[in-house]
């Protein structure tokens, strides 16, 4: 196990390199704005564009600033500076990513303890009105895009602006836990719901299939006819084998969403990760769209491997 | 796919349920709700949006929802719009406006109107005294204070947008500016003779424009004592760390003077400023704290969180999603305000190539383009009128341009709905390949480079089916507003034959600001171009330095010429000049300045 932990480590610095190179290249071939020039102002002089070239190192060529990136990532962790406004990205980065664990980990919760009980209820009641009723709630859930629904969910319970149900709490007031914890909670209880919802919906659509599936199988029909309760035959047997998957996949969707949920972070105008490196490619300020992006795929990354080693707990049959 | 009875309840069911929360979620966005839908009970506006200037109940806290954040904090620098909402609320420039007029500057650090010398290459400037910094620099400004305000501002470590091309004159500047700050020496044109005045020596006779410049936030004073130790890292950290001199002020550490109310990105708290005194200033600053909450992307929503909420005021892009326009002119008027924008919008014509080098394409594209369509696209007749010139009202020279009129013995721009005729007629004397219809035939297509949102997208598309009206085959690329401006149409040798969605907004109220940065070929730069179409005329850039040595009304007539100059080389469509638009929520009192074109905050209260 440790071999194998120290060799997915090691291909995750690879890995995290070719990214940080792919991201360079992206935006130095793919037409974005001029980032000197943005700082500049509207009506700039070309001296001025001249030095700014040249603090930014934005004169230099492609390998040389990228080389000279790569050199205080790795010797001094550190991502550099803001074109825009100068800020530390590393501290920037650091100080949004309370609020975006804080919407990923909630949103995370949510759809565990709300798609996996509907999936196998749902794979218990196979073929059922309550089956098909879940289901087919689940694919309009997945239909859905994330942004529509934060809309239509401030419109209907934002406190504010409301029409249904004015109850939760409206965009724009997350604080970090520390600062104030209800305000905190209630901020993001809407978010929450609206991230989790299509994830709830996969994960119940995902966990009925593999139930189902398993349901079907002859150590199942070996549990009933020994005489096991339905409920030990389902939980333990059952739902133990048909959760695997559903490791995997959420390993996938949490890093992912660690990296940055940019749509929900921006209807809600949650201060995270994501609206971060949507504002940076708006603004055209790669330090901070590579800082985002390395903070995404390490947490991906990282994210699988934890996984893969869950993996080897729950099925004794999986060995490194 | 089948649906077989036992299922169609459920399907039904489901599909009640989706259309029940379409409706509910649209009868929201036009259902104003009670108090907010009630007609207007405020007195109406007597000045441009809003509350009545000067009336105001004192006291109370306002949010105001923007979207993104100010360029800068540090007066050198800050050179848009939200910025100045922000600096001219906590922070005093030699003249400001008062809402009441967005043309006549008014002594606000000043003591009185500029003096200027009959060479017109001295200004005199006095400074009230015991104007205070606000803690921690807790002294009265010096003139000193706003010399090196405009010294620094030529320094790489404080990048001014505007230095060089408004206040290069000033003998002592340096000729190769920006330099590093190490090497800034003091300019021998900026003189404090004492502490109340600042007189500025120029080397040649353009005081009139510099004196009209003094309104700008390079002359927001800075502490040389207090900010030196910022100033010397590259870039600047005065930044996090200003001195405040206005009613309200970021909220502060008072011993070392970090902006602890300034979160880039998230929200900038003003609080009042302890060493304010009224009795030195015309603001009023009714609000006892304003707090900026940045990060609101989603327009409508933030729109609809003003209108329907209490204490809000929206919106830092001047501009409100059409929906919501809609809802607040047929309804909510009295929610909103509404000032000039004091600049033209056009469609640039590229006339360094073909087929736009030719000047009578030029007019036949002029004479034949809707621009009321063009026009639409921003608001509609509501917005502004359809622009005739390159000055727009409010700024001198406008009225000697004919006013909304425009020159009237231009005839490829008297019918704005286009004249198709009159196309032909120019497009036959052109002497370029026709079409059977008249109109340009010639093969090789126009690249259009547009933005890739609206309401630029909307102006763009509308400029491309205009063009291919006229015959013309076009490529439109779309690209972010930011990119189309710094690698295309800002780039001469990679710009394409048509900028559609250009627009400049005055600096401060003079016409030279409009015109010259615009339209004169000397202006042309390798990179940040704002000649869009090019034009390097040199009668018109003759005309323009001439124009620049002129005062009074010889000036305002002076560019007026240019202006006719400018328009007879047709080398855009104008199509309006617009309109700022702000909100607000019923129980704020918001007050519009026409210079900055967005809520006064030191005249704003609630009601």
């Amino acid at each position: 196990m440790l071999t194998y932990i120290i060799r997915r480590l090691a291909w995750s610095v690879l890995l995290l390199f070719i990214v940080s190179l792919l991201v360079f290249f992206i935006f130095y071939t793919l037409p974005s704005a001029d980032p000197a020039i943005l700082r500049a102002g509207r009506n700039p002089d070309p001296d001025l564009i001249k030095e700014l070239n040249k603090r930014y190192g934005l004169d230099d060529p492609f390998y040389k600033q990228y080389f000279i990136y790569m050199r205080d990532l790795v010797l001094h962790f550190d991502f550099g500076r803001s074109f825009q406004n100068n800020v530390d990205v590393r501290t920037e980065i650091f100080e949004r990513m309370p609020a975006t664990i804080s919407l990923a980990l909630g949103a995370a919760v949510v759809w565990l303890c709300v798609g996996i009980p509907i999936g196998i209820i749902s794979a218990v009641k196979r073929g059922t009105i309550w089956d098909r009723l879940t289901m087919g709630l689940a694919l309009v859930a997945i239909s859905a895009p994330v942004y529509w629904l934060g809309l239509v969910s401030i419109y209907l319970f934002a406190s504010d602006i409301g029409t249904l149900a004015p109850i939760f709490n409206t965009t724009g007031n997350y604080v970090d836990p520390w600062d104030n914890f209800s305000q905190w909670f209630s901020s993001l209880i809407l978010p929450w719901m609206v991230l989790a919802t299509a994830f709830a919906a996969v994960y119940a659509r995902f966990m009925r299939s593999n139930l189902s599936e398993v349901l079907d199988e002859d150590y199942i029909r070996t549990a009933r006819s020994k005489g096991l309760k339905e409920r030990t035959v389902i939980f333990k047997h059952g739902v133990r084998s048909a959760i695997t998957p559903i490791v995997t996949i959420f390993g996938l969707d949490l890093g992912g969403l660690l990296g940055g949920a940019i749509l929900t972070e921006s209807v809600f105008n949650i201060p995270g990760i994501g609206r971060t490196a949507f504002d940076s490619i708006q603004k055209s300020d790669l330090p901070i769209v590579q800082g985002t992006v390395l903070i995404a795929a390490a947490a991906i990354i990282l994210l699988n491997l934890l996984v893969d080693i869950a993996y080897a707990f729950l099925d004794p049959r999986v060995r490194y | 796919m089948r649906v077989d009875s036992r299922t169609r309840p459920v399907w039904l069911a489901m599909l009640i349920a989706c259309a029940f929360a379409f409706v509910v979620a649209g009868c929201g966005s036009d259902d104003s709700g009670g108090s907010s839908g009630s007609s207007s009970s405020s007195g109406g506006a007597t000045v441009p949006g809003g509350g009545k200037i000067g009336e105001g109940k004192q006291g109370g806290d306002v949010t105001f929802l923007a979207a993104g954040d100010v360029d800068y904090m540090d007066p050198g620098q800050t050179y848009y719009t939200f910025g100045y909402m922000v600096q001219y609320a906590v922070n005093r420039p030699l003249y400001s406006f008062n809402p009441s007029s967005a043309t006549d500057p008014i002594p606000d650090l000043a003591d009185g109107e500029p003096e200027i010398s009959s060479d017109q290459k001295t200004i005199t400037v006095h400074l009230k005294p015991n104007v205070k910094y606000a803690p921690p620099v807790d002294r009265a400004v010096t003139s000193k204070d706003v010399k090196y305000a405009i010294e620094r501002a030529f320094t790489t470590s404080v990048p001014s947008g505007y230095a060089t091309s408004y206040f290069a004159e000033i003998e002592g500047v340096p000729d190769n500016a920006p330099i590093k700050y190490s090497a800034l020496k003091p300019f021998s044109g900026l003189q404090t003779p004492d502490d109340q005045t600042l007189v500025i020596k120029l080397t040649k006779p353009v005081a009139q424009r510099v004196a009209a410049a003094l309104v700008m936030p390079i002359t927001i004073p800075v502490p040389q004592d207090y900010a030196q130790k910022f100033d010397t890292k590259v870039p600047s950290t005065y930044n996090e760390n200003v001195a405040f001199t206005g009613p309200y002020m970021v909220q502060n550490d008072p011993q070392t003077g970090n902006l602890t109310g300034f979160d880039p990105g998230k929200s900038i708290k003003l609080v009042r400023n302890p060493n304010w005194d009224k009795s030195t200033d015309y603001r009023p600053a009714f609000l006892d704290s304003i707090t900026i909450s940045e990060g609101n992307d989603d327009a409508v929503v933030a729109a609809r969180r003003t209108l329907e909420g209490q204490k809000t005021m929206c919106c830092d892009s001047g501009q409100l999603p059409p929906s919501i326009f809609k809802r607040v002119l047929d309804r909510q008027q009295d929610q909103l305000g509404k000032v000039p924008s004091g600049g033209s919008r056009w469609v640039a014509l590229n006339t360094s190539k073909p087929p736009f080098d030719n000047i009578d394409v030029r007019k036949a594209v002029i004479a034949g383009f809707d621009r009321t369509a063009l026009r639409l696209t921003r608001g509609g007749e509501i917005i502004g009128p359809i622009a005739q010139s390159y000055i727009p009202p409010g700024i001198p020279g406008h009225e000697e341009s004919g006013g909304d009129k425009g020159f009237t013995e231009f005839d490829w721009m008297q019918n704005p709905e286009g004249d198709l005729d009159l196309a032909k007629k120019y497009f036959k004397q052109s002497g370029v390949k026709l079409n059977s219809d008249g109109l340009y035939g010639g093969t090789d297509e126009i690249s259009i480079v547009g933005d890739n949102a609206d309401p630029g997208l909307s102006t763009s598309t509308v400029a491309q089916s205009e063009f291919e009206k006229l015959g013309f085959k076009t490529t439109f690329r779309k690209v972010p507003r930011d990119t189309m401006y710094t690698k295309f149409c800002g780039v001469p040798k990679s710009e394409p034959n048509v900028c559609p969605s250009v627009g400049w907004f005055k600096d401060f109220t003079d016409p030279e600001s409009m015109l010259e940065p615009t339209f004169d070929g000397k202006a042309i730069k390798p990179a940040g171009n704002v000649n869009w179409s090019q034009l390097n005329d040199s009668k018109i850039n003759q005309a323009m330095a001439d124009a620049a040595l002129k005062s009074g009304g010889d000036r305002n007539q002076g560019w007026a010429d240019v202006n006719k100059q400018i328009v007879a080389q047709a080398p855009g469509v104008p199509y309006i000049w617009d309109s700022s638009f702000q909100i607000e929520s019923p129980d704020v009192n918001g007050v519009m300045n026409g210079y900055y074109t967005t809520w006064d905050l030191s005249f704003s209260s609630l009601k």
